[in-house]
């Protein structure tokens, strides 16, 4: 890069850099809150509500969310369904995210308005279910990635990503000899590479914050995904639970906020530490280097 | 890409049914790539779609879809005639606006101002901070804000005390309702929203810069004439998706900061659904207002899609 | 042109696998049932326990529990269980989809009144077994309080077995020792709750004037509101003026109560923004020793006891449940007595032999042995007896591996099953005034009544009065807009609610 720094860049800088500071500070603080309130103990919690700093910390709410009997299946069984479904819902995404950016194809507005339509109207909970019942799926761990192997949101978006790719590429390929698939898997998705781990961590959330689709589908709860084992956990004190329970109300105690915040703290680790891997793949013009290359 | 289909194009115009069985041998392989998707959505989209109809019908589980009785129009009549319903309806377009004024640039200029750091370690710390926010649930987040605006002792309000001002009563008046939704909204998505942006910039060419700065222009004329053009089909795309779910507000959101004081400018659609159909168990019901908002949301797409093309965008489909 | 024809291809395609779909829809009852083909029974008695039986019920415990407890059980009843938990929280959409799709269980728990209220139609249709005749013939299950199964009849037949929950346990909580230091007794009317109240925010006992007399939330029905208005003479939530039902909020006791809290919150005798306040908070504000007094259910003394000795070493709570309504006598909120209900799916239970292998089994419930079981766990393990009284372990955890969620299973809940002896006297004191105010507890007359009104729109209409009701407690809406507002839930539908309770009232009283 040329380094060509006058005042008015330097100014820049620094105040882009101080902005970002000082939202990276409002950001972090209500989470600080939640990681601390994970650490605190009760009595200081109920003492004080917005906990920035605990004067004694406890692992109380870790100890008891650990101590769940099938939680380590639990996690087991996640990390599985999200790295599974995630590979297989970025096949089926990539594919028919780079069949639809030919122009030329018949058929293609039409596939991709009903691709568009799925996004406004669905048939609800119970076909749904009816259609995953007739296909055997009740009980197997396939119920929880084909109906949402691919999402529309996602698609339209790797899409519209391979689309912006440069002209002429696909033209350069096919005269080294590339059919279509090698196309895409030589020339396209090394060089959506940043397309490629964004709609992948889209991907995975969803699968690893999936809790519903195990609670319709699986009636046996020793394949509970861990979603639904840290949500059981939680959903005691939620306020829509209170609000719905009608009579049970004062039956169900809630859980202290320390296990509460816990909670968030174990279901978001693995995202946080997943994240770091892939914002090598974000880094400024590193592709266009790489068609250089 | 667009060399080729506009060759394609002028050949086709010659003899289109032979060129037509051409096209479909020469493109068979992306046929092949669709197919595995079409399928997909034939079967756990379009099948389940039936299901729709029990709008039509007044729906009972056990009866099922053959066997519950039709009632035409019946259930679209009564929401059109619901005495809340415009008000519901002015409700959720109006926190529909909100986000799109107010929410729906800010990921855009987080990621701008995040692609101008130069320094990889600050740029990616602050990335991984401000998205954590995404992953706490609104039932914490509307809490910490109990916490800390409530009057009984919450932190804001006795700041105000102690400045001399009078206690205001956030929680309660409908006048808050919009702004604390909307900073919710913003605190809580803004960073998340910006990862594809960031994608999206990781795409323009550096040489791009470059040649800019050699032509004396200063950062803000960067960003104005290389950043925003090279991201703007995908700012594009995600407006139209973002206008197609307008009336799709995050439910639980809402519903957690809907109260009696309220009420009048917090009940949307959403929330409405729940308590008259949801809860009461009226399938039907809730299916047409469902049906109703997806109409509607249709509608929007189309026409913002058209609106895309008209400038030559490519739109969403 | 080409694309719509596309379309239209692809419409005959979908339309085609939907039609196969929904074939499955309407033939429900497939694939249940293949629990029990045992030898031809002959009468109730001695028909062999059943070999097997599948139960879905919701998990309302932290985590599914070990299957200690149901291999005694097994034992007990002689039958192998397979359990389906459902997580609470989304409880309502599986138990509609496995109905929807005939995939219930031989016996399936309803979650709660209102997802009760939502299968009456159902039921009056035949989907699930009238179990009304067959109680007699059961040791246990002929016992069952009759004043509770009416409030689980349809059209007067019964076809859910309920579980048992105290009818009379509101009351409330207050600072014993706040109290003795200025020298107040135990309140009996309601004007000694607000002298009281008075008394407490004076003396400022809390500290740095923040006290605060009353902790309430956002609850008009098991927060604060609905037990306070049963000693303002409301009824419980209908009434009967003149031979007819009325609604609460008609009567002078709703508009009583409403100014009461209005006066309560204008003198900073209750927090602020009860309104908008969780349970959560509320018990945050007892706990911390910021308010004095909480009315809702008397067994959370226990917990509130616990955990304000905690910050306030001091604190002591006594409850009172015997507040003097206007008429000079006692009065207080009755539930319709029951937690949740089990019921029977015709398309899992094939026939009227299996049915009654069934009740056999849900009459052993209510054994005392099982009845322990089910509430305490093993004995050894999970409890130990002192004085003939239960003495639950004190391991948290080890109760929520083993116990807990068998207690949203367990039918028995006092009948049959052996006290538990409390640590914490006043938790004592409460489950005896629960007991004691049986005796005056108003109970709801529209329990088991029907409203084809209701049930469409009554959640919404009580939004209008809900608003109202909390406005006019806050101060932004006078008598004359209350009025104003019951004329508005006449005329949305609520004047046909009132029509069509009164109607099911006097059809019921014939």
């Amino acid at each position: 890069m040329v380094q060509d720094k006058n005042f008015g860049s330097r100014l820049f800088d620094a105040v882009n850099i101080l902005l970002l500071a000082l939202i990276a500070i409002a950001m972090f603080i209500p989470f600080l809150h939640v990681v601390m309130t994970s650490f605190a103990t009760v009595e200081e919690l109920t003492r004080k509500p917005f906990l920035l700093i605990p004067t004694e910390y406890s692992l109380k709410a870790y100890e008891y969310i650990l101590s769940t009997s099938t939680i380590f299946r639990a996690l087991g069984v996640s990390v599985g369904i999200t790295v599974g479904g995630t590979a297989i819902s970025m096949v089926l995404t990539a594919l028919m995210a780079y069949g639809l950016t030919r122009r030329d194809l018949d058929g293609r507005k039409a596939i991709n308005l009903m691709i568009v339509f799925t996004m406004l109207f669905n048939g609800g909970l119970i076909p749904t279910f009816i259609v995953v019942k007739a296909m055997g799926l009740i009980d197997s761990y396939m119920a929880l990635i084909l109906p949402t192997a691919i999402n529309a949101f996602n698609l339209i978006i790797m899409r519209s990503f391979f689309q912006n790719l440069p002209d002429g590429l696909e033209e350069s390929a096919k005269i080294d000899g590339c059919n279509d698939f090698g196309i895409l898997f030589r020339i396209v998705i090394p060089l959506s590479m940043p397309a490629i781990a964004t709609i992948s961590l889209f991907y995975a959330v969803t699968y690893w914050n999936n809790f519903f689709s195990a609670i319709m589908y699986l009636n046996d709860a020793d394949k509970w995904p861990i979603q639904v084992l840290l949500r059981q956990i939680v959903i005691m004190a939620s306020g829509l639970a209170a609000d719905t329970s009608g009579m049970g109300d004062d039956f169900v105690k809630p859980p202290e906020q320390t296990i509460k915040m816990a909670v968030i703290v174990v279901s978001t680790l693995p995202i946080l530490i997943a994240y770091p891997f892939l914002q090598k793949y974000f880094a400024k013009g590193a592709l266009v280097g790489s068609i250089k290359g | 890409m667009n060399s080729s289909a506009v060759q394609q194009s002028a050949v086709t115009a010659s003899n289109p049914s032979s060129s037509l069985m051409k096209r479909i041998i020469r493109n068979r392989y992306m046929y092949l790539m669709i197919l595995p998707g079409l399928i997909y959505f034939i079967i756990f989209k379009y099948v389940p779609m039936w299901g729709l109809v029990i709008s039509f019908q007044d729906y009972q589980p056990y009866k099922g879809i053959l066997g519950s009785e039709w009632v035409g129009l019946k259930h679209f009549q009564r929401l059109f005639s619901e005495p809340e319903f415009w008000v519901i309806f002015k409700n959720t377009l109006v926190l529909f606006v909100f986000n799109i004024l107010f929410y729906f640039p800010v990921p855009i200029i987080l990621a701008v101002m995040l692609n101008e750091v130069s320094n990889a370690f600050f740029k990616r710390f602050v990335q991984t901070i401000i998205y954590i926010p995404h992953f706490i649930s609104w039932v914490i987040i509307v809490s910490i804000s109990f916490v800390m605006l409530t009057l009984d002792g919450g932190f804001i309000n006795e700041m105000l005390q102690a400045m001399g001002f009078e206690k205001i009563n956030f929680l309660m008046s409908p006048e808050w309702f919009h702004p604390m939704y909307i900073i919710q909204v913003i605190w809580r998505e803004a960073g998340w929203g910006t990862i594809i942006y960031l994608a999206a910039m990781a795409a323009i060419d550096p040489g791009l810069y470059e040649a800019a700065r050699m032509d004396g222009a200063g950062r803000f004329r960067q960003i104005w004439h290389i950043t925003l053009p090279s991201i703007r089909s995908v700012i594009i795309v995600l407006l139209i998706l973002r206008v197609g779910n307008v009336l799709d507000l995050s439910f639980e959101h809402v519903y957690l900061l809907l109260n009696s004081m309220n009420r009048n400018v917090a009940e949307i659609l959403d929330t409405y659904v729940y308590t008259t159909g949801l809860k009461q168990g009226q399938f039907s019901y809730s299916t047409a207002v469902g049906f109703f908002k997806s109409f509607v949301g249709l509608a929007l797409v189309m026409l913002s899609n058209r609106l895309a093309k008209k400038f030559g965008e490519e739109g969403v489909y | 042109m080409k694309q719509l024809s596309t379309r239209a291809k692809m419409a005959t395609v979908i339309c085609t696998a939907m039609l196969a779909t929904t074939a499955l829809a309407g033939c429900s009852s497939k694939d249940a049932g293949q629990a029990n083909t045992g030898a031809s029974g002959q009468d109730n008695g001695k028909l062999e326990p059943l070999a097997k039986i599948t139960i879905m019920a919701n998990l309302q415990a932290p985590e599914v529990p070990s299957d200690n407890v149901k291999k005694v059980l097994e034992e007990k009843t002689g039958t192998k269980i397979e359990f389906q938990w459902v997580p609470d929280g989304s409880y309502d959409e599986k138990f509609q989809a496995a109905f929807a799709t005939g995939s219930l269980p031989q016996a399936a728990y309803i979650k709660n009144q209102t997802s009760f209220i939502l299968l009456r139609d159902a039921m009056k249709n035949g989907q699930f077994w009238e179990i009304g005749p067959y109680l007699k013939d059961y040791p246990n299950l002929s016992k069952l309080n009759p004043d509770v199964l009416k409030n689980t009849a349809v059209d007067g037949k019964i076809y859910s077995l309920y579980q048992e929950r105290p009818l009379t346990r509101q009351g409330l909580i207050y600072r014993k020792d706040w109290a003795d230091k200025l020298g107040l007794q135990a309140p009996k009317t309601t004007d000694d709750i607000y002298n009281m109240l008075k008394k407490f925010k004076e003396a400022d006992l809390a500290g740095g004037g923040k006290t605060i007399g009353l902790a309430d939330r956002n609850d008009l029905v098991y927060g604060s509101f609905r037990t306070l208005s049963m000693w303002f003479g409301t009824p419980n939530g209908w009434g009967v003026e003149n031979g007819s039902l009325v609604p609460d909020f008609m009567t002078k006791g709703y508009m009583d109560t409403m100014k009461f809290i209005k006066k309560l919150r204008d003198e900073g005798l209750i927090n602020q923004d009860f309104p908008v306040t969780s349970k959560t908070d509320q018990t945050n504000l007892m706990y911390t020793g910021r308010a004095g007094m909480y009315i809702g259910s008397m067994p959370d003394s226990e917990s509130m006891q616990d955990k304000t000795s905690k910050n306030v070493k001091e604190a002591q709570y006594d409850v009172v449940s015997a507040i003097n309504g206007p008429d000079g006598k006692p009065a207080t909120w009755a539930l319709p007595g029951y937690g949740t209900l089990v019921v029977f799916p015709k398309s899992a239970v094939k026939s009227e032999k299996e049915l009654k292998q069934i009740l056999a089994f849900y009459d052993k419930f209510l054994d005392p042995a099982v009845a322990d079981l089910l509430k305490y766990g093993i004995e050894g393990t999970n409890y130990t007896k002192q004085d003939g009284k239960i003495v639950p372990s004190t391991d948290n955890k080890l109760y929520e591996k083993d116990v807990k969620a068998y207690q949203s299973i367990a039918l028995a809940d006092t009948t049959n099953v052996t006290p538990a002896k409390y640590t914490i006297p006043v938790r004592e004191k409460a489950e005896k005034l629960a007991l004691e105010a049986n005796k005056y507890g108003i109970s709801d007359p529209t329990y088991s009544l029907d409203s084809k009104t209701y049930n469409e729109k009554g959640a919404r209409l009580q939004d209008i009065i809900k608003d109202a009701t909390y406005k006019f407690m806050t101060g932004n809406l006078d008598e004359k807009g209350f009025q104003a507002a019951i004329k508005k839930w006449q005329d949305d539908g609520g004047a046909k609610i009132i029509e069509e309770y009164n109607a099911a009232y006097k059809n019921a009283k014939k």
